[in-house]
């Protein structure tokens, strides 16, 4: 810093240089004897942090010169200098040593009895936990950390205390009393007046060893009180010696008793200033008031986000930045407009960020209750004066809260809403003269907790108002909106306000992308370009006979008529290839022969090698000429040591004769074991349409759009309902599990160490919503920007407990967008695929934009490769400790060079693969992603490994290729290529009942096994029972750090669920709802762990899957007909027991029932219906609870034995589900629950038709 | 279709779908190594979630004092002799230590992993580190799928604890995987039938059931379904469900276990007799001291009670199945992700500790001696017979007869059961 005017007078500057070149140059001493006068302070130490030289070294990790950052500035303090520099002392970081004189020092930094000690320093604090106490300075009591001379011998100290919302002053020195043989005694002064915990303050100790009362200590040039709290005030001089100075850190330097903040023109003086001249010191001038009457719109609330100015402490900023604000209709707030940054992806605001909320209301005269609800700290004015103020969030305590503490609670009255779980209240009675006051809420969110932070979250920030003569509770508006403060009222409001913020949010994103339009404008020009260059891919002529509904049909059907002709020279033969042939090539060859790394570069899965043969023996099959074909002198007991295969049994002399048989009867290979090539019809309308919803939108159609498809013109009610589907939210909620599975999304929402990731879901279901081409998609997801707790794809960076993350991470972008399956690469060369380890590791530094050395946790001890005495399967090519550089693995697929005219930022390795990846000469990547979309709405892919394209051989190579084209063509555009393939024939044919799988030619589908998700889905949509679990977090009232427990909010749909994380076993940590729907789901292959990619769920049909179905929680809730499951609406107005029994069809399964269905549900149904109604009156009422909060259990009390009490009974209660409805006979209830139980365990929940 | 062979297709009961293709990979991978083999039938696994504190339990140490100043490091409680000559328990395991002839504490078990709950569970149950590339299958599931189920008509794998992945299939898949129930009282997940639906409603229902599975196409997957669908209704009948029910055992015998931790440990040993191989029972109870086994701070106040709670039903199981003849063919095992550190905390309380724990083995036909490994003095170091967690599976494993060695598959991937660990030969005869 440059010495500011006010804080040396003129007059002063002359001495001040004097006196400091003095010091440097002279070591001449000092006594006490010789001390100047008390108005000459003779100034021995001057710490000023600009980048010069002064006395003291900076010592610790952050201590090598990089301590200085930004100081007190103009115009807030104009006694500094614009770009004045602060000293930044992080913990035990960073500190300052100043050496004895004795021991090297250049200046004398003893105080003895009679000198006067006079200390004055600028000071922030950044954190300081309640009841720590840090050092700002103190010579000696270092003990072997100084010079060893031993731990009583503080000559003097200066400290902070921590305490609620700033830091008391502590003096502390040694005594020594020579008339005593030098007994020593701790003395300390502690102030009753605070240092604020935010904003810079000046603060200065003045005093005279020797002299029991002049001590003088001033915050802000004010005077503070205090006492000698320890020792008492003495006349006795202090301990000197020749122990070290230390500037920002105590006795043992350890992180509680170190500083954390900054300091500025810090002074040490022999002797003191004038008093008077002391009072002066402080100079700030106030910002100017944030926000004026004339700044807020009328009737609305202004809401402000200041990121800026705002400290990282717990404390009020003292000139909080606004950068960025928006209107609300009153003062309640639960969330804020997502922050997005790059393209468009979640960023994380500044933590704590600062809120500010202003209206100008008005308030009639009287005498109102008013209420401050939040979870930051906050603060509620009116008209300038502070009314109510919330404290900073308290500190984890790690689980000893106890139940009983949620007995004292805040209840105003009838109906009050209760504080929710980790808010806070203040509440007072107001008294308003009438007519317009100008309102302001101000909360800070997030906070610091040691390391880490709070969850950036304002829980209810509300104002609420009880007007003078009402019991009841509103939320204060400034306009015409009111929304009662009760909890039904609230909830209104929050969900209409969530889609407005929802609304906010879309507009944010497109408005950030459009931000980088210029680039991926390039992007489609280049793509344009490269079209015009490629051959276009011909789309086939139809053959007679095949129904054409767009070119996808031509492709298929022109296969159809070649696999045909293929098929008659099988025919003819009498082996069966597939059959006989096939089972025992797999059996005995695959295992080496099979895929990209072939041994001896014989593939025997594909037609075309197994007729050219490997390397050594030549062709290993030749028709018609089995003492030709290699295949069968290998095999054959003649071969000798040669024989294969080489290890397990040989083949029978029978497998051999049917071998030379087949190759003598011309070897025919069909590509398809298709036997029937007859082709089934177009599906049913109703059955298209429930295919259709659970494929585009994860769920069944309702009643009413059921109906409104059957209202349109029968030639075009499948396009139209198509399009209408593909424009619906429902589509991101559906294709989530994609890519939560195929990219191994995998949150925690306690302790993240299971090669956890960030909850990057947020950003994937964003994604969705806006339908991003797959190019940006892919480009968002590898730049691994944005929020790394709360939903950017910084998350997908993330892999807990795992020696290389970038590893982990390369290995799922090759398989999911290659269709290079690296898994074996991450630890050795692979054995079944022609990737090395080095081509991963390669991948994975391009995303670490880094070298990476290579661990040896991350290969494969020599010793373990042999010690089972077989020789290894794998190979290790890559020595452990070697360093791969970023390189693009796969020039197979696109030159490197590419990226530089490509990436929007060559210079990063990540934007380089990125625009390697998607560019369109890449047409691997194209394919691999038209790929996916086919094999999720056909059943079955073109290539059926999705993940690992080395394996299988396309089916319809050409439709593949024009697929891929398409892509471009439709500029990356993902649902353009879901709209063509549903508008197919092809898509939309019956579904053969008796496959087990989907005909490769795509003749007919089979049934396809629903994802748990759609399983999930649909039995809750169509059955219009609550989705009723609990907040997926174990973190409810928020007070752990954002490192440690995260919420995944409230799932309102399958796919937000996730791991329980329920290692612990603890009953008080379990979420017996979301257990109850995870349970379900994972017998369904859903998994709420993902701790490694999965591109093919398992789909065997399982015992557990449909006992739990039938018996388990979830299926209690399914049938049980409460109040709130809207089949009791349906039962009670319907008007016979036929209208019900159709209408459940419609609604459960999307059709009509047949004869014996019907039949036998109406039947069953019949009994009792005329009198199913209990009359109103007759209804008991419900039981007038008790007006309290709900008690909950979260991990800051899951330790005391009630509240584990309290999870267990919250178990029974999930299982029991809601209470039965009052409103229907219960035997006739009973009825209607056994026909929904038995309609919602039919098989057609589980596959789709 | 005869049931055994349905029950295997369909999955999950008997996991022994995959003996026959284990049988033939094994023999194309013959193994070298010699492994000793157990002849154990069933295996039940006494979780101890949170971390039980060896020096208050297994392995005794000199007594520490923690209202000393400063606090003494050492056991809380004093030691007792067993009935194994000089070997020492504390003196809340009276009843355990009369039978220490019939068990072994492995006092040398080890890892290094971070002292975190999470990824040490999952450390001991896997034996592995997590990796990214594949999710391991826990011991549970690695023994169902290596044995099936006893009887091929129940679960080869119940759980009486929550579920989570690391008590899980990994990458077996869900034949793997387990059956589970959080207490004795509201019975198995997706077995025991809601309230209100007593044998005949639940006949009435399936009943109603019959039109629409009338519609499936015979030889076709949703037909499998069907099939599975009517062993899970079986499964819900009393045939199966009798094996819960716990008051049909004497009353003096459920006494005898103790509290709800005793009768999950007598409703494992029914199970063992109904044939199921694999049982985990957690030991997670009413947080009697406040932190379970996870003993800091003021948990450790109370946790003789948990320690007598433990002893209680540990003996009371030994002794039963001693009884039913059961022992010699029941590995009775008590895990725990680490132990706990002589040295007291801030508030007398104990913290996490890795590098030297107890873990007991019980009954399973192995030749006990009491006690196997020695820790330093205050049980802060292993000094003899070290074993790790992949040891100490392969211990299990091996009194299974099953080889430690034995590949699993992830896809075409060969992966061995444990991460290259050795049984403890001294325990086979």
């Amino acid at each position: 810093m440059k010495t500011p005017f006010l804080y040396f007078p003129p007059y002063l500057i002359v001495g001040v240089f004097f006196t400091l070149l003095l010091s440097f140059a002279s070591a001449a001493s000092e006594t006490a004897a010789e001390a100047p006068s008390k108005n000459a302070p003779k100034t021995i130490l001057q710490w000023k942090f600009d980048g010069a030289k002064e006395a003291g070294e900076w010592q610790g990790a952050l201590g090598k010169g990089d301590g200085l950052q930004e100081g007190p500035l103009p115009d807030r303090y104009p006694g500094f200098e614009k770009g004045n520099k602060a000293g930044y002392f992080q913990d035990k970081d960073a500190f300052l040593v100043v050496k004895d004189r004795e021991r090297g020092g250049s200046t004398d930094v003893r105080f003895a009895l009679g000198d006067t000690f006079f200390f004055e320093t600028w000071v922030k604090i950044k954190e300081i936990k309640p009841g720590e106490t840090s050092y700002l300075i103190g010579k000696g009591r270092h003990g072997k950390l100084g010079v060893n001379l031993g731990e009583m011998n503080q000559n003097y100290a200066v400290r902070l205390k921590g305490a609620n919302e700033g830091a008391e002053i502590g003096f502390l020195f040694t005594s020594i009393d020579p008339a005593q043989k030098g007994k020593r005694d701790w003395h300390r002064w502690t102030s009753k007046q605070r240092i604020p915990a935010s904003g810079w303050h000046h603060l200065s100790v003045t005093y005279t060893f020797g002299k029991k009362d002049s001590l003088a200590v001033r915050i802000d040039n004010q005077i503070t009180e205090g006492i000698w709290d320890m020792g008492g005030a003495t006349d006795l001089g202090p301990v000197t010696d020749a122990d070290d100075l230390v500037i920002g850190t105590g006795y043992q330097r350890s992180a509680a008793e170190s500083f954390t903040g900054w300091l500025d023109n810090l002074t040490l003086s022999r002797g003191a200033p004038d008093p008077v001249e002391l009072e002066k010191r402080y100079t700030f001038i106030p910002p100017p008031p944030p926000v004026n009457r004339q700044m807020i719109p009328t009737g609305q609330v202004l809401v402000q986000i200041s990121e800026k100015g705002v400290p990282e402490a717990n404390a009020w900023p003292e000139a909080p930045e606004v950068t960025e604000s928006f209107t609300e209709d009153v003062f309640g707030l639960f969330d804020l407009p997502q922050k997005y940054i790059s393209t468009g992806v979640r960023g994380d605001r500044a933590n704590p960020c600062h809120i500010r909320a202003s209206a100008v209301v008005t308030i009639p005269a009287g005498k109102h209750r008013i209420l401050l609800r939040s979870r930051g700290a906050s603060r509620l004015y009116i008209d300038g004066k502070q009314l109510l103020e919330n404290p900073f969030p308290p500190n984890d305590p790690a689980g000893h809260h106890t139940l009983s503490m949620q007995d004292d609670y805040l209840d105003l009255g009838p109906g009050f809403r209760f504080a929710p779980p980790g808010n806070r209240d203040a509440w007072c009675e107001f008294t308003s003269t009438g007519g317009e006051q100008f309102v302001i809420l101000e909360t800070l969110i997030g906070g610091i907790m040691g390391k880490s932070k709070h969850r950036p979250e304002l829980g209810e920030t509300v104002v609420a108002i009880s007007p003078e003569g009402s019991e009841h509770w509103s939320i204060l508006s400034p306009g015409k909106r009111q929304v009662a403060y009760t909890d039904a009222g609230w909830n209104a409001y929050a969900q209409e306000r969530r889609t407005r913020l929802d609304a906010m949010d879309t507009k944010a994103r497109a408005e950030k992308r459009a931000e980088h339009a210029a680039y991926w404008n390039m992007r489609r020009k280049a793509a344009e370009e490269w079209l015009t260059k490629v051959t276009p891919i011909s789309i086939p002529k139809l053959p007679e006979g095949y129904p054409a509904q767009n070119p996808i049909d031509h492709f298929i059907a022109d296969r159809i008529v070649q696999a045909k002709e293929d098929a008659k020279l099988a025919t003819s033969a009498s082996v069966d290839y597939f059959k006989e042939v096939r089972p025992l090539l797999e059996a005995k060859c695959y295992g080496c022969h099979q895929g990209g790394k072939a041994k001896g570069k014989l593939r025997l899965d594909i037609h075309e090698t197994a007729l050219k043969g490997g390397k050594s023996d030549g062709p290993s099959v030749v028709p018609g000429d089995p003492d030709e074909s290699s295949l069968i002198l290998r095999i054959s007991p003649d071969a000798g040591d040669d024989i294969m295969p080489p290890k397990e049994a040989p083949f029978t002399a029978e497998q051999i004769a049917l071998l030379t048989r087949w190759i003598k009867e011309g070897a025919p290979w069909p590509q398809f074991d298709v036997k029937r090539f007859d082709m089934m019809p177009l599906a049913e309308d109703l059955v298209f349409l429930r295919r259709v919803f659970l494929d585009i939108v994860g769920v069944p159609p309702s009643e009413k759009e059921i109906a409104q498809f059957q209202n349109d013109p029968v030639e075009s009610r499948r396009t139209l309902v198509i399009d209408r589907l593909l424009q619906d939210s429902r589509w991101a909620d559906h294709w989530m599990d994609l890519w939560q599975d195929a990219l191994a999304e995998n949150p925690n929402i306690l302790n993240p160490t299971l090669n956890n990731t960030g909850p990057f879901r947020w950003w994937l279901y964003e994604s969705l919503l806006d339908n991003k081409p797959a190019d940006l998609f892919v480009t968002e997801l590898l730049r691994m920007e944005g929020s790394e707790r709360f939903g950017g794809p910084a998350g997908f960076a993330i892999a807990s407990q795992n020696d290389v993350p970038m590893a982990a991470k390369g290995m799922i972008v090759s398989g999911t967008f290659l269709g290079v399956e690296m898994k074996c690469a991450r630890c050795h060369d692979s054995t079944t695929n022609v990737s090395k380890q080095r081509d991963l590791f390669e991948l994975a530094a391009m995303m670490e934009q880094a070298a990476i050395q290579v661990p040896a946790t991350s290969s494969v001890p020599l010793d373990r490769l042999q010690q089972t005495g077989r020789e290894p399967l794998i190979e290790i090519t890559l020595e452990p400790g070697a360093n791969v550089e970023p390189a693009w693995p796969f020039p197979q697929f696109i030159k490197e060079e590419a990226a530089s005219t490509l990436a929007e930022n060559p210079q990063s390795s990540r934007d380089r693969l990125a625009a390697l990846i998607t560019a369109p000469e890449n047409q691997r990547f194209a394919q691999v992603i038209v790929n996916r979309l086919w094999e999720r709405l056909m059943g079955r892919g073109l290539v059926s490994t999705l993940e690992d394209w080395e394996k299988t051989e396309p089916s319809h190579p050409e439709l593949l290729a024009w697929l891929g084209q398409e892509l471009v063509r439709q500029k990356y555009d993902m649902k353009a290529i879901a709209r063509l393939i549903l508008n197919s024939h092809a898509y939309q044919r019956a579904v053969d009942p008796q496959l087990t799988e989907t005909s490769p030619l795509f003749l007919a589908t089979a049934p396809r096994r629903l994802t748990a998700e759609q399983i999930v889905d649909s039995l809750f949509s169509a059955t219009g029972a609550p989705f009723d679990v609990e907040e997926f977090s174990l973190d409810i009232d928020s007070v752990r750090d954002l490192k440690n427990s995260i919420t995944l909010g409230k799932p309102r749909r399958a796919w937000m669920l996730a791991s329980t994380s329920n290692e612990r076993d603890r009953p008080s940590l379990t979420l017996p709802r979301v257990q109850a729907v995870a349970s379900l789901m994972e017998t369904f292959g859903w998994r709420g762990a993902r701790q490694d990619p999965v591109h093919h769920r398992e789909i065997n049909p399982n015992v557990l899957q449909s006992a739990i179905l039938a018996n388990g929680t979830v299926g209690v809730w399914l049938t049980g007909l409460s109040d709130r499951h809207s089949i009791t609406q349906l039962a009670l107005s319907v008007k016979s027991p036929e209208e019900l029994v159709d209408r459940l069809f419609l609604r459960l399964l999307t059709r009509h029932p047949d004869a014996a269905e019907k039949e036998s549900y109406t039947a069953y149904l019949e009994n009792g219906f005329a009198d199913r109604i209990v009359p109103e009156s007759d209804r008991p009422k419900p039981a007038q609870a008790k007006h309290a909060p709900p008690l909950y259990v979260s991990w800051s009390n899951h330790l005391d034995g009630p509240a584990n009490t309290l999870a267990t009974d919250n178990q029974e209660a999930a299982r029991l589900g809601d209470p039965p409805t009052t409103a229907l006979r219960e035997e006739w209830r009973k009825n209607l629950e056994d026909v929904i139980w038995a309609m919602l365990n039919a098989t057609e929940w589980i596959y789709s038709s | 279709m005869k049931r055994r062979s349905f029950l295997h297709r369909t999955g999950l009961l008997a996991g022994g779908a995959s003996i026959s293709s284990l049988a033939q990979r094994a023999s194309a991978t013959p193994t070298v190594a010699h492994f000793p083999k157990g002849k154990a039938e069933h295996c039940i696994y006494l979780w101890l979630g949170g971390g039980m504190a060896q020096v208050d339990t297994f392995d005794p140490k000199a007594k520490g004092d923690s209202s000393a100043n400063p606090k003494k490091p050492g056991s809380e409680y004093d030691s007792i002799e067993t009935a194994v000559p000089g070997l020492r328990f504390t003196e809340h395991l009276s009843r355990s230590a009369k039978l220490a002839e019939r068990l072994t504490v492995v006092r040398s078990v080890n890892h290094h992993v971070i002292d975190e709950h999470a990824f040490a569970t999952n450390l001991v149950h896997t034996g592995r580190i997590i990796s990214g590339s594949t999710t391991y299958p826990s011991l549970g599931s690695i023994i169902s799928h290596a044995r099936g189920a006893v009887n091929p008509t129940v679960p080869a794998y119940i759980l009486i604890g929550y579920p989570n992945v690391s008590r899980g299939p990994g990458f077996l898949g869900s034949k793997a995987g387990f059956v589970y129930l959080t207490d004795t009282e509201s019975g198995p997940a997706g077995f025991s039938r809601p309230k209100g639906v007593d044998s005949e409603r639940a006949a009435r229902r399936q009943a109603l059931l019959v039109p629409l599975s009338n519609r499936v196409v015979t030889d076709s997957v949703p037909a499998q379904y069907l099939e599975a669908q009517r062993e899970a209704l079986r499964l819900a009948g009393p045939e199966f469900m009798h094996h819960f029910n716990l008051s049909q055992e004497s009353a003096d015998l459920r006494e005898s276990y103790g509290g709800e931790f005793g009768q999950r440990c007598l409703l494992a040993r029914r199970l063992v007799q109904a044939g199921v191989r694999f049982i985990e029972v957690s030991h997670n109870l009413n947080f009697i001291n406040g932190t379970g086994w996870d003993t800091h701070n003021e948990g450790q106040k109370n946790q003789h009670i948990l320690i007598h709670e433990l002893d209680v039903a540990l003996s009371a199981l030994l002794s039963d199945l001693e009884q039913k003849k059961l022992l010699d063919k029941t590995l009775v095992v008590v895990a725990t992700e680490f132990g706990r550190p002589a040295a007291y905390d801030g508030r007398g309380g104990r913290g996490h500790q890795g590098t030297a724990f107890s873990m007991v083995l019980a009954g399973g036909g192995l030749r006990h001696t009491g006690s196997y490994g020695v820790t330093d003095e205050l049980s802060k170091n292993v000094v003899e017979n070290p074993v790790s967690v992949p040891d100490f599976l392969a211990t299990i494993f091996a009194t299974l007869g099953i080889d430690p060695h034995m590949d699993i598959y992830d896809g075409a991937r060969p992966v061995p059961i444990t991460d290259m660990g050795k049984p403890i030969e001294k325990l086979f005869v």
